[in-house]
């Protein structure tokens, strides 16, 4: 193995190249004058909260998305919790949503009151719309379907469910900034989209950030409101709510970033073509699938692997990075005990978490590294490494 | 400025207090380029620095002020169905937090140094009762010794609103000395402030500060295993290196606001009845967040000051039980006769720790010469 540099020896203590899982600096050198820029600008203005840079961010990611509206606020789950609550969801309603996913998208209907209902996933990582359907009570008032990976959920069809039955959508749309369906940006199809601008997100603050779109002027002026404090003006308090900003200084170096998601996003497609050619016919690993109309954007590149632990400490000892997104799922954390679920109650979400491994995946992997972590899978299946 | 005036003594500082802006880019550069956002070494660093500051064992750094009052509050189990105690003379967020937690927001009159009238608490508990939470209102510290022991008594919490009071203390101890937990404010306008919003709780409890770091990152004991369903509010490490390199002027600012409330309280002392300062406490450190008066033709006054560049404020002019946001609440006006007439009377007046000796000057000689002094 390691044709690409055979002056290296691989040894288990010396492994040839590492891999790390992510590596934030590197992402942010080559833009490091234009942020330090944005930032002194904050500074230089004297204002830290709300004001021109997080207007004019939420003008243009609006414009990103094609929604008519968008909402600067504090995290992605900030975003989902006032997503709920700006819709009126609260205790007593029921909300579905996927197992697999970040807890957030299940503690964000417990913050809002409500019970978090679980539906099962298909082989797409996305909740299953028959098994949506078959969770639907009366109490239900919204979907709030993941676009987990960055790819997009069956949004056709959930839409279709939801207008039948008068369910809201929200869309969790955390890991898929610029991933569509037909053309359409994720986040444009339900009530409301909410997106994460967390550090490792591919849309990234330099710290915790979100921002919500919609297409609904109303829904769009409330939430305005309820990010702050719930303040028409300085004196004029029309609801009680929390404050969740996104900072000016963080929305200052998203405008420098905004711009280069397309990009950035293309770069991930092209590292998951490399990873498809290099594993292609490996009867061990199964790859993700694409439909057609679907653009994901990888914000994971999750395999499903036999022996995946094995595989993972094999990588390991290689100086290569993994995770596991995630290997408990939601409905079998402790959090969600009092909900009453069990194991076997969402099998194929249960199945995928012992199976899932996420491999490195982010601007600035090269070629090479790639060639590594895959030359790296096939010796752990075949054993050949010499 | 306006035409006329000489002087401009704006109420902001934050141009002047970031005119050397390098030496704060070279930490966020260092930053920037680690990569490390989430609650990593800056976070860690500022957290044992703000709990020394403040003499409490533990300090946690999350997003905001009014997130501090939220996880204080829901972590102690306030809810649904509870009442929470508190006065109307004090930022919506105090009141916001309350009701975000699901609780009802009821409340007590305010006194004559802006804080809850101990006096009248015990009025106001039912059985629904479960905690109180007393705002230490523009810097001043509330009758803490007095709302323990009522708590106490009742077997109900207390989360001190601590928010526009770094560095206060009564008899001797620092505000946060008395509650479960206090609910500290690092908002750009505050005595210690960074770039943006962030927040801190200090508490005693060891279990407390256990819970509260689970409970401000999404419930997790570590990436995998989710303990509870927790809210998403941590300090930005990003405003904590900012919080580190201010956190050693906070003694500076706050001695030069006192200083500047010193100069003010004995230039208007002979100005009663049109100033009244209100009572200072010999026991209590008052910190200064806001200099407030009390004075007579307050909107003329207010008008006369802007026109002569003096940029002075009102906090707030309608007390929040009075708030559209406060109607299904069922108060009218008239029910908390001390905070209503303080929003018709009170005036802040600009004290900041930037303002020239010339500038403070100049602001008591607009004054003086309103009231024909």
């Amino acid at each position: 193995m390691c044709s690409f540099s055979g002056s290296i020896t691989v040894t288990a203590n010396a492994p040839a190249r590492t891999v790390p899982y992510v590596n934030l600096a590197a992402a942010h050198t080559k833009l490091k004058a234009e942020l330090l820029e944005a930032v002194a600008a904050v500074i230089d203005s004297g204002q830290f909260i709300l004001g021109p840079q997080v207007e004019a961010f939420e003008r243009a990611f609006a414009a990103y998305t094609g929604a008519s509206f968008a909402v600067g606020v504090a995290s992605g789950l900030d975003a989902l919790v006032l997503a709920l609550r700006v819709l009126g969801i609260g205790p007593g309603d029921e909300v579905i949503t996927a197992p697999n996913s970040f807890v957030g998208s299940a503690s964000c209907i417990a913050l809002a009151g409500a019970i978090p209902v679980f539906a099962d996933v298909g082989d797409d990582y996305n909740l299953d719309p028959d098994a949506v359907v078959r969770a639907i009570t009366p109490r239900t008032r919204a979907i709030l379907p993941v676009h987990l990976t960055g790819r997009p959920a069956q949004m056709d069809r959930l839409m279709e469910i939801a207008r039948d039955r008068s369910l809201f959508v929200i869309e969790d749309a955390a890991q898929a900034v610029g991933a569509t369906l037909a053309d359409k940006k994720v986040g444009t199809f339900g009530d409301i989209g909410a997106f994460s601008l967390h550090p490792l997100k591919t849309l990234n603050a330099c710290g915790d950030g979100g921002v919500m779109t919609t297409n609904d002027r109303d829904l769009y002026e409330r939430l305005i409101v309820l990010r702050n404090h719930g303040l028409k003006t300085r004196d004029d308090c029309v609801e009680f709510s929390g404050n969740s900003r996104l900072d000016t200084m963080q929305a200052a170096m998203l405008l420098v970033k905004l711009p280069h998601v397309d990009a950035w996003n293309s770069q991930r497609r092209a590292l998951t073509l490399q990873y498809r050619r290099e594993l292609n016919g490996l009867g061990e690993v199964v790859l993700p699938s694409e439909r057609t109309g679907e653009y994901a954007v990888y914000h994971t590149f999750v395999i499903l692997a036999q022996r995946r632990d094995d595989l993972r400490r094999h990588l390991h000892e290689r100086g290569i990075g993994t995770q596991v997104h995630y290997p408990v799922p939601i409905h079998l954390s402790r959090a969600a005990s009092e909900l009453g679920y069990r194991v076997g109650d969402f099998p194929v979400t249960e199945d995928q978490a012992s199976r899932i491994v996420s491999l490195p995946i982010y601007h600035g992997l090269s070629w090479q590294d790639i060639e590594y972590v895959c030359n790296a899978i096939k010796t752990f299946y075949q054993g050949d490494e010499a | 400025m306006t035409a006329g005036s000489n002087v401009n003594v704006p109420f902001s500082y934050l141009d002047r207090q970031f005119a050397d802006v390098d030496s704060y880019l070279a930490d966020v550069r260092e930053l920037v380029l680690s990569g490390d956002f989430t609650l990593g070494k800056p976070v860690r660093d500022f957290e044992a620095r703000f709990a020394a500051m403040c003499g409490m064992p533990y300090a946690i750094g999350v997003g905001s002020g009014t997130d501090a009052l939220i996880l204080s509050l829901e972590i102690l189990g306030v809810g649904p169905g509870d009442e929470v105690i508190t006065s109307p003379n004090t930022f919506i967020a105090t009141v916001g937090a309350i009701a975000m937690t699901g609780a009802k927001p009821v409340f007590v009159d305010s006194n004559d140094g802006f804080t809850i009238d101990a006096e009248q608490i015990e009025r106001a508990i039912t059985p629904r009762t479960k905690a109180i939470v007393p705002v230490h209102y523009s810097g001043n510290v509330a009758d803490m010794p007095r709302i323990r022991a009522i708590a106490d008594r009742h077997g109900l919490f207390v989360v001190e609103d601590a928010c526009q009071s770094i560095k206060g203390t009564r008899d001797g101890l620092p505000v946060g000395s008395w509650g479960e937990t206090a609910a500290f404010s690092l908002h750009p306008l505050k005595n210690l402030n960074v770039w943006g919003d962030a927040g801190v709780i200090v508490t005693r409890s060891a279990e407390l500060n256990d819970k509260l770091r689970l409970y401000r990152n999404h419930g997790l004991a570590n990436r995998d295993e989710v303990l509870m369903f927790g809210h998403n509010s941590r300090l930005d490490s990003l405003q904590a290196v900012i919080g580190n390199r201010l956190i050693e002027q906070t003694d500076f600012i706050t001695n030069r606001k006192i200083e500047n409330a010193q100069r003010y309280d004995e230039a208007f002392g002979n100005l009663a009845p049109m100033v009244r300062i209100p009572k200072r406490e010999p026991n209590v450190v008052h910190v200064y967040h806001l200099y407030m008066l009390r004075v007579e033709r307050r909107d003329d006054l207010l008008r006369f000051l802007t026109a002569r560049g003096v940029d002075a404020k009102v906090h707030y002019p309608v007390p929040v039980h009075l708030q559209p946001a406060a109607k299904s609440l069922g108060y009218a006006v008239g029910d908390f006769p001390v905070a209503e007439k303080d929003a018709r009377t009170l005036i802040t007046l600009p004290a900041h720790q930037h303002l020239t000796t010339e500038e403070v000057e100049y602001t008591v000689a607009a004054i003086r010469s309103f009231y024909g002094a």
